[in-house]
Parts: C-alpha cells; sequence; structure tokens
C-alpha cells in the first residue's frame, strides 16, 4: 500500500503540492486527474524519489522513500512525462542498461523479456534517436518495468502521441494494469483513464479536491456543457431556461446555443425541448473541465 | 561497484557513438603529433649543432630535450580538450530528463557521480592510448628513460583527471552545456595563470611568500617534476584531494536536485 501523508512541496516561493494525503491500496489502479500545473508531476517524483518532499512523508508498505530509498526503489517503476532515454544508445542495450541498475539479476534473460513484453522487438537492435515517438514511449515503459515492480507510476504516458500510438500505448498499460500491479496514472484529460481506473484522485492547485470511483465522479459531481445547434434558435432560449437544472445558457452564431447544467444528468429534457425548433446537433459529453469547474468553485465556496 | 562500471561504460561509449568522441580522438592525435614534430624539428637542429661544437656534451639527452619539454607542452592540448569533454556529462542528462532513470534507480549518488566521472576519464585514457607511436618511435631510434616515459604519462593522468573533475563539477551546475564548457574552461584557465604567475615571481620576500601560496594551488607546476621523472608523494595526494574535493562538490549539487 502505498501512503501519501500531508505532502507538500515548495519550488521557492510557489507552493507546488500542499498537505496532499491519500492511499493506494495494493493492487488497485488509480488516476490522478488534473489540468496541466495541479502538482500531479510534483507528487509522482516525490514517490518515486527522484525529489524530496519539503513536509509529510511517502511510504511504501511502511518503507519510508526517502528513509530507506534503495528498498522502495527496486519496488517501484516510474515512467517520467518524458521518457528519460539514452538516445544514442540501442533499444537493447537502454534496456539492459535500465535492468543493471534497477538491479535485477539476469539482466539479460529480463531485459529481453521486458523487450517481447512492451512491442520493442522489432526495433530491439535500432538507436533509440531513430526511433518513432510511440517506441520511444515503449522505451519508457521498458526502463518501467525491466525489473517488474509491484508498483508502476505512469505520468501522463499518452501525451504527444498520435491516436495509433495513443490506442497501442493504452492497451499495453492496460494489460500491465491488470497483472495485480498497483499503479498510479496521471493524466488531464479523463477519457485516457475511464477504461482502466478503478479510481480517480482528482487535484487542483496542489490540493486534492475530489477522490472516488471514477462512475461516481461523473454522476454526482460537476454539471456538463450541452452544446446544440438548431434551425430556429428563437423561443428556445427561454424554453431552456425554464428547464430545472439549466444554470446558463448562452447564444453562438448561427443556431448554436451552449448550456451549462447542474450536477445531474437532464440531456433528455434538454434534448426533447430543442426537438420541435429543429434539432441538429446535439453533444453533452461531461468533460473534466466541467468537473473541474464544479470541484474547484465547491472548494472555493 | 557494478553500478559504478555500468555507468561508466555507457558514458566511454557515448563518446564513440557521437561526433565529440572521434573528432576529439582525431583532434587530439593531430595536436600531439603537431607538438611533437615541433620539438622532433628543435632537438635535432640543435643536435646536429651540438655536433660541431668540441666543448659541448657528446649527446643531446633526449629525455630532458625532447620528452619532458613534448610532454610538458602538450598539457595545454588538455586544458581546452577537458572542458568540451565533461560540458554534457550531467548537463544533457537534466535536459534531456534522462537523469530521472539515474535518479529513480536504487543506486547513490555517488554511484553516479563517480561513475561519470570514471567513464570521462577512461575516455581520455583511450586518447593517450592514441600517442603511444611517439614513444615507440623514440625507442625505436634513441635510448629514452622508459620510467621518465611513464611518469611522463603519469603526469598526463594526474592532470586530466583533476581537469575533468572540474569539468564535471561545473557540468552538475547547469543545463547549458555551452555554459558549463565556458565555466569549466573559466576555472581551468584560473589554475594555469597562476602557474604562469608563480614563474614571474622573486623568491624572496612577499614575492617569496606569494610564490609559495601560487605554487600550492597551481596545477601544471606539480607536473614539472613528474615529467621530469620525479614523483613526489605529496603531488599523489595534492593531485588525489584536487580530484576528490571536486566530485565532493558535484555529489552535493546533484543531491540539491533533489530538493530544490
Ligand atoms: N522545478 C520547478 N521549479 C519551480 N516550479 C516548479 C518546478 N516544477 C514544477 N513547478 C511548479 O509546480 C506546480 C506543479 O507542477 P507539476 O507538478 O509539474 O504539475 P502537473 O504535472 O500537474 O502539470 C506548477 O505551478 C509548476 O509551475
Ligand atoms: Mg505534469
Amino acid at each position: 500500500m502505498i501512503k501519501v501523508e500531508k505532502l507538500s512541496k515548495r519550488y521557492g516561493a510557489t507552493t507546488a503540492v500542499q498537505e496532499l494525503s491519500f492511499q493506494v491500496p495494493k493492487g488497485e489502479v488509480v488516476g490522478f486527474l488534473g489540468p496541466n500545473g495541479a502538482g500531479k508531476t510534483t507528487t509522482m517524483r516525490i514517490i518515486a524519489g527522484s525529489l524530496g518532499a519539503t513536509e509529510g512523508r511517502v511510504t511504501l508498505d511502511g518503507q519510508d522513500v526517502f528513509e530507506n530509498p534503495r528498498e522502495v526503489k527496486r519496488r517501484i517503476g516510474y515512467l517520467p512525462e518524458v521518457p528519460p532515454l539514452y538516445t544514442d544508445m540501442k533499444v537493447r542495450d537502454y534496456v539492459r542498461f535500465a535492468a543493471r541498475l534497477k538491479g535485477v539479476d539476469d539482466i539479460n534473460g529480463a531485459a529481453e523479456a521486458t523487450i517481447d513484453r512492451v512491442g520493442l522487438a522489432p526495433v530491439a537492435h535500432r538507436i533509440i534517436d531513430h526511433l518513432s515517438k510511440g517506441f520511444r514511449q515503449r522505451c519508457g515503459v521498458a526502463q518501467a518495468l525491466v525489473h517488474n515492480p509491484e508498483v508502476l507510476i505512469l505520468d501522463e504516458p499518452y501525451s504527444g502521441l498520435d491516436p495509433a500510438q495513443r490506442v497501442e500505448i493504452r492497451d499495453l498499460l492496460k494489460e500491465l494494469a491488470q497483472e495485480d500491479r498497483t499503479v498510479i496514472l496521471s493524466t488531464h484529460v479523463l477519457g485516457d483513464i475511464e477504461a482502466m481506473c478503478e479510481r480517480v484522485v482528482i487535484l487542483n492547485n496542489g490540493k486534492m479536491v475530489g477522490q472516488g470511483p471514477i462512475s461516481e465522479l461523473t454522476k454526482v459531481l460537476g454539471g456538463r456543457t450541452i452544446n446544440l445547434s438548431v434551425v430556429r434558435p428563437e423561443g428556445l432560449l427561454d424554453t431552456l431556461s425554464a428547464i430545472p437544472g439549466v444554470l446558463k445558457v448562452t447564444p453562438g452564431e448561427a443556431g448554436t446555443i451552449s448550456l451549462f447544467t447542474e450536477p445531474g444528468d437532464i440531456r433528455e429534457q434538454v434534448a426533447a425541448a430543442a426537438v420541435p425548433y429543429g434539432l441538429l446537433e446535439f453533444s453533452g459529453r461531461q468533460s473534466l473541465e466541467d468537473i473541474f469547474l464544479h470541484l474547484t468553485q465547491q472548494a472555493e465556496a | 561497484m557494478g553500478n559504478i562500471l555500468a555507468i561508466a561504460k555507457r558514458e566511454l561509449r557515448n563518446y564513440f557513438a557521437t561526433p565529440v568522441g572521434w573528432l576529439s580522438l582525431c583532434g587530439y592525435i593531430l595536436l600531439t603529433g603537431f607538438f611533437f614534430t615541433i620539438f622532433l624539428g628543435f632537438y635535432s637542429e640543435q643536435a646536429a649543432t651540438m655536433g660541431f661544437d668540441p666543448y659541448g656534451p657528446a649527446e643531446m639527452n633526449v629525455d630532458e630535450y625532447l620528452v619532458s619539454p613534448f610532454f610538458g607542452n602538450a598539457n595545454i592540448i588538455l586544458l581546452f580538450l577537458c572542458p568540451a569533454l565533461t560540458m554534457r556529462l550531467f548537463s544533457e542528462d537534466r535536459k534531456a530528463k534522462s537523469l530521472e532513470l539515474l535518479l529513480t534507480s536504487p543506486i547513490s549518488t555517488a554511484e553516479i557521480v563517480l561513475g561519470k566521472y570514471l567513464g570521462a576519464l577512461s575516455f581520455v585514457l583511450v586518447l593517450f592510448l592514441g600517442t603511444l607511436h611517439y614513444p615507440t618511435l623514440l625507442f625505436w631510434m634513441g635510448d629514452p628513460d622508459p620510467g621518465i616515459m611513464a611518469s611522463c604519462y603519469l603526469s598526463w593522468t594526474m592532470m586530466t583527471a583533476c581537469f575533468m573533475a572540474v569539468g564535471l563539477m561545473a557540468s552538475s551546475f547547469t543545463e547549458n552545456q555551452m555554459v558549463a564548457m565556458i565555466l569549466a574552461f573559466g576555472i581551468l584557465l584560473m589554475f594555469w595563470l597562476l602557474g604562469w604567475a608563480e614563474g614571474s615571481l622573486g623568491s624572496t620576500g612577499f614575492q617569496g611568500s606569494l610564490k609559495d601560496v601560487l605554487s600550492f594551488v597551481s596545477l601544471v607546476n606539480r607536473t614539472e617534476d613528474m615529467q621530469k621523472g620525479l614523483i613526489h608523494t605529496k603531488d599523489l595526494v595534492y593531485f588525489g584531494s584536487f580530484v576528490a574535493f571536486f566530485l565532493f562538490v558535484t555529489h552535493q549539487r546533484v543531491e540539491a536536485y533533489r530538493w530544490r
């Protein structure tokens, strides 16, 4: 179990993380959500042992990350936001180098198994610098996985990938997460983790603003933004405003309207009201931004 | 120890994976060749002149008139070369974020620092291998003292060990390789110039005391005796402490990354 207790990190005058506490039970897959600058990377680096905390502590099964760095680091695999690659090396040499640093006994065996596992076999003899972003990200995963750690910490593993690579990496990580590992995965895109995380922890401005099972968060927390476009917008604005749960209606150009709702799903009522006006388009996907808006407003109030 | 060697090996291989390594190797062989040719020219010219002097020594000593001046003057190549070889050690690693791999591995900061240092130092030892044809030539043509020759190589090694420690430290202070190189070069130049200043001072009174201080801090002057075949324990201790000091500062600096 990973236990983060009253963790704070200040960079000079800026506070990146403030009194953050949460726990991740063994084997759970947790999503770390938050906009840019929320403190996700900072928290993950502290857990992985590359950054010191200003206050508070982090323990893995009771062992303090900073008091027993060797023991704890052997059990953690960390994929930073930018994969930590030596691009002048060949893939196989790099994975072996990582295996050696991580204290693996059978270096060649572990390296080959990892190369196969993450799908690097076709490029194992190539220099990392010449690889595509997707393969580089796999090298980053290989480095985090080569010592078969119980805990995986993945910092925005999908950022900077094209949609096809994104799907590939997501499938790979999903498999890894199912192997009875404790996983913490950060992202600022909700869709990235809906499919694989059991629970989410939401950060904003270095503080936790909410946590819980992902399905509940989208149901209970936060309103949503609904965008629609109709043929005859005249009169619809008033009709929409009258629906209970609608907070704000904003008309746009050429018959488009966007409205913001209270927590709870009222898409059906809105759609029904709009149909007589010649409904052309309708989108009511709840975005992470909406949840943030709600949570941060709640935190301020 | 295994971790240190793994990091050292990676650093050493990096020099051969990039143009920097090969350029340094070629440049170093060319420049030492240039120095060697010049001093060989002086030597044979003087030896020829002396042949006509009935009061001169029967033979000009090759160690004193060729080996020592060659090794002593070729020191200056290292002054320029070492900062270029050390600049990327930490700077590039930080900038490319690859240092995260080292920092999150179950290894100590001391192992990281020593590994990088030994890897870079061993590259220069490879460069030295590229100069072995000069002694070979001399042994083939004449009769130089093997002890002095070995002592000269030791002097280069000591000097390089110091220069590389300064360079490694400079590299730990910035993500910018150019800045790291200039910083290292600046520090080394200062030590170099102190050596010159010492040579120009008198040996009595205030000048004398200043000279003592300068001779203590001057690196280059310490290699002079060694290049004549005289190895003093106090000089070895001095070089050892010099390296240890700069590696210690580097260690503290890398530890500080974690606490920024
Ligand atoms: N090395 C640093 N020096 C100073 N401030 C930093 C540093 N790293 C991060 N910060 C600041 O700390 C805050 C949290 O950053 P970060 O942990 O990277 O957030 P996230 O990963 O959620 O985007 C931001 O305001 C950022 O500007
Ligand atoms: Mg981040």
